[in-house]
């Protein structure tokens, strides 16, 4: 995973490797003034200031000697200039190049911020040579831009960032890639998780950090422009810093959120506050904060077991330890990365888990949709009442015709219900009659069935209220008069809806090992299924006949 | 006859009632039918019964906890069950018949035949012998046993290990029970053949069975010949 990284950091070093070229510069005098005769070598440097000072629009000179050491004599030098300002570039007297328009007769054309020039090869000798920039800074009057000198083969310059350019590319247009894949598992996911969101939109600046901060190498960016990108990026690394511990925070269930993240806020802001126009330095302290923030919700994680703590806490030192050995540009991106793809691992674990407990789920669907349909096919339920039938057929061929249709009717609502998780309420009382008629046929009891204010197209699980009379059918012996009465009743309240199941009877003598427990499994498996934890289950007997209640709480 | 009838469909507790009735006609003495266990144990406790018909399904409730318990009493019991799966385990533990629901009067009169027929049940592999021990039920496996010497109305199982046990069921109910690999020497013995060293012959034609362990039991007269022909065939 974090070989990516350490493979720009080896070819980076390789590349620096190559640089055979040696000097020195000395600092920069600056002079108000327009001389031709300022760009040649050996002139006193009286009347010549350290400071550029106000030079407003007028033209000015800047003068730096330089010494040069080359072991090849083959390669054609270059000279890379990171300065402010439209200029004219002088190598011993000699014009090789300029940048911008200097303001003269016309008005300034601003240069750009980084440019690099060939130096002629008759004058690329070893020893010392001066270097003079005729320059003007109409805009940014006020930035005292230090001047920035790189001196290596021509080549090089040109394919240094081309090298660099093409891992960081690469490395944002995977990050991209993942910002789209979130976007879309966001938007098509029925439960809008707010983590998937959070990280979508963390690869998404991610890709933006990377490529705005590169863009310097194929954008040629006029040095009135020069703090607009630097400025952008304090802002991504902002929002990153902001969003990578409030990621953690979720995963992690870290209890304290907004506490947290509240300081972390405050943090940052006074971070850019103080360090107003510190760019780079900004950038840094803001990792700096999101990496100690999210280092305490690891920590918290760690105790609190939750599952690919270890990982992130592992992932988060190896960034400080990048950081801590890296150019800083390099190590800001590369802990950043190390980070990003941490919180890419935590997802993925997310999604296992969540598929797992979807892959649960389907089995117990299907599990209880088998036990529903086996009820009525064991042996116990099918022979028994075969064998009724067997015998009302032979002693009543007409009453053993109408238990036949009551069992077809029986089968048929069954067979519609199967396949549902939830069913309207009036079909369960149907199959709760249809039942109750088969079994006054078996067991030669007058079973008597009523409800109350039932909502007809209310919704429940499949047979819930059929196994709770089953139970009462099992456990109730006929009373003096001979009827055992079921009556179902219905309530609304705020918040919840409760159907009571009460069998009128004398009740059988109970064991401890009754078995009424696999079809109270049967309903509370069902309850759970469509309700997840928002119900209760109650069965109890009462002195005369026995009492279910099915309490499911209700979106407000 | 008397006959106890644990069921707790009412239709088919009438069936059975009625099928009963039909096959016994004068013989039945009485019927009575228990829809449960308890009802039926409270029953067994204060009645005296030849036929135990029992469901093996009561109410949700496993019948072979009740058939554990009355396996070892001195009737014979008879299962009529859903469960056909449990027969095996049924005749393991010494049930004369298992009827599978749906069933029918033919089959019905069948088991009950079987109660009159005095012969080994020789496709069943009764397995254990429930006998009553300081009140609980112990099983003995048949392969345990040297030979059964009936004792009126009660029966001596005599073990390899020496010991004796007492079973509540007659010996002709036994030899019902009992596996073919069983033979009825004696009006008053039964013996495993397996058991069997030599018949010897005494004075004034009086045979004898010299048995492994070195014990002499009386052959029936009228049972030699069948004996001969099982010992040497």
């Amino acid at each position: 995973m974090f070989r990516f990284p350490i493979l720009i950091a080896l070819l980076l070093v390789l590349c620096s490797c190559k640089n055979k070229v040696t000097y020195e510069f000395s600092e920069p005098a600056y002079k108000q003034g327009d001389d031709p005769a300022w760009a040649g070598k050996g002139l006193s440097l009286k009347g010549w200031n350290q400071e550029r000072g106000q030079t407003g629009t007028q033209v000015f000179w800047l003068r730096t000697d330089i010494s040069l050491n080359r072991s090849a004599t083959t390669e054609h030098l270059g000279i890379l200039i990171h300065n402010f300002g439209a200029f004219e570039v002088f190598w011993d007297g000699h014009k090789i190049g300029e940048n911008g328009k200097v303001s003269g007769s016309t008005a300034e054309l601003p240069g750009i911020v980084t440019t690099c020039f060939l130096i002629p090869d008759s004058l690329a000798t070893n020893g010392s040579h001066l270097l003079a920039l005729r320059t003007s800074q109409s805009y940014e009057q006020h930035t005292q831009r230090r001047l920035g000198l790189r001196i290596q083969s021509y080549s090089s310059i040109l394919q240094e960032p081309l090298i660099i350019m093409s891992f960081m590319n690469l490395m944002a247009g995977a990050f991209l890639i993942a910002a789209v894949y979130y976007f879309f598992l966001f938007i098509n996911s029925n439960r809008k998780e707010y983590a998937i969101l959070i990280c979508c939109i963390t690869c998404f600046l991610f890709f933006a950090l990377l490529i705005v901060e590169y863009i310097k190498f194929y954008i040629a960016i006029p040095y009135t422009r020069f703090y607009l990108r630097l400025e952008t990026i304090g802002w991504l690394t902002f929002a990153i810093s902001l969003l990578v511990p409030l990621y953690f925070t979720i995963q992690f269930s870290f209890k304290r959120r907004g506490f947290l993240m509240g300081i972390l806020l405050l943090v940052l802001l006074c971070i850019y506050v103080s360090h107003f126009r510190e760019y780079d330095l900004t950038a840094i302290y803001f990792s700096y904060a999101m990496w100690f923030a999210s280092f305490a919700v690891v920590i918290n994680a760690l105790v609190q077991k939750e599952k690919g703590a270890g990982i992130v806490l592992a992932g988060l030192l190896l960034s400080a330890i990048g950081n801590f050995f890296l150019y800083y540009d390099f190590g800001l991106f590369i802990s950043f990365t190390i980070i990003v793809l941490c919180m890419l691992y935590l997802q993925a674990i997310r999604t296992r888990e969540v598929e797992m407990a979807h892959q649960t789920s389907l089995l117990v669907s299907a599990r209880l949709k088998l036990e529903l349909l086996k009820k009525h096919i064991q042996p116990h339920f099918i022979k028994n009442t075969l064998t009724s039938l067997i015998d009302w057929v032979e002693e009543s061929p007409k009453e053993g015709a109408l238990f036949v249709q009551a069992l077809a009717a029986e089968f048929d609502i069954l067979n519609q219900i199967s396949d549902a998780t939830l069913v309207a309420v009036s079909k369960e009382i149907e199959l709760c009659e249809v039942h109750l008629k088969v079994m006054q046929f078996r067991k030669e009891i007058r079973y008597d069935w009523t409800s109350s204010n039932i909502e007809l197209s209310d919704m429940i699980p499949p047979a819930i209220i059929h196994t709770a009379l089953e139970n009462g059918i099992t456990h109730s012996a006929p009373p003096e008069d001979g009827i055992i009465r079921f009556n179902l009743s219905f309530e609304r309240g705020k918040g919840y809806k409760k159907y009571t199941l009460t069998t009128t009877a004398k009740n059988r003598p109970m064991r401890k090992d009754s078995p009424s427990g696999t079809g109270f499994q049967y309903i509370q498996a069902r309850l759970t299924e469509s309700y997840g934890t928002r119900w209760e289950f109650d069965s109890r007997s009462l002195t005369n006949g026995w009492q279910t209640e099915i309490k499911i709480y209700t979106p407000e | 006859m008397r006959i106890l009838v644990v069921e707790d469909e009412g239709r088919i507790a009438g069936r059975i009632e009625r099928m009963s009735r039909s096959f016994f006609g004068a013989q039945l003495q009485g019927i009575t039918i228990c829809e449960s266990v308890e009802e039926g144990l409270l029953f067994l406790e204060s009645n005296e019964i030849e036929v135990l018909l029992l469901d093996l399904n009561l109410n949700g409730r496993d019948g072979f906890e009740l058939l554990k318990s009355v396996i070892s009493g001195s009737f014979h019991t008879i299962i009529i069950s859903a469960y056909t799966e449990k027969a095996i385990t049924a005749f393991e533990y010494g049930v004369l018949d298992f009827v599978a629901k749906p069933f029918d009067e033919r089959r019905l009169s069948q088991a009950f035949q079987r109660i009159s027929v005095a012969e080994n049940q020789k496709e069943n592999g009764l397995r254990f012998l429930a006998v009553k021990r300081a009140g609980n039920i112990v099983l003995i496996d048949v392969n345990e046993l040297i030979y059964i010497k009936g004792a009126g109305i009660y029966s001596e199982l005599h073990l390899k290990n020496g010991k004796q046990e007492l079973h509540d069921k007659s010996l002709e109910k036994l030899e019902q029970l009992l596996p073919a690999s069983f033979e009825r020497i004696h009006k008053s013995y039964i013996v495993p053949i397996g058991q069997s060293m030599k018949i010897t012959v005494g004075s004034g034609s009086k045979y004898h069975l010299l048995l492994e362990n070195g014990e002499i039991l009386p052959i029936g007269r009228t049972r030699y010949a069948a004996l001969k022909e099982k010992l040497f065939h």
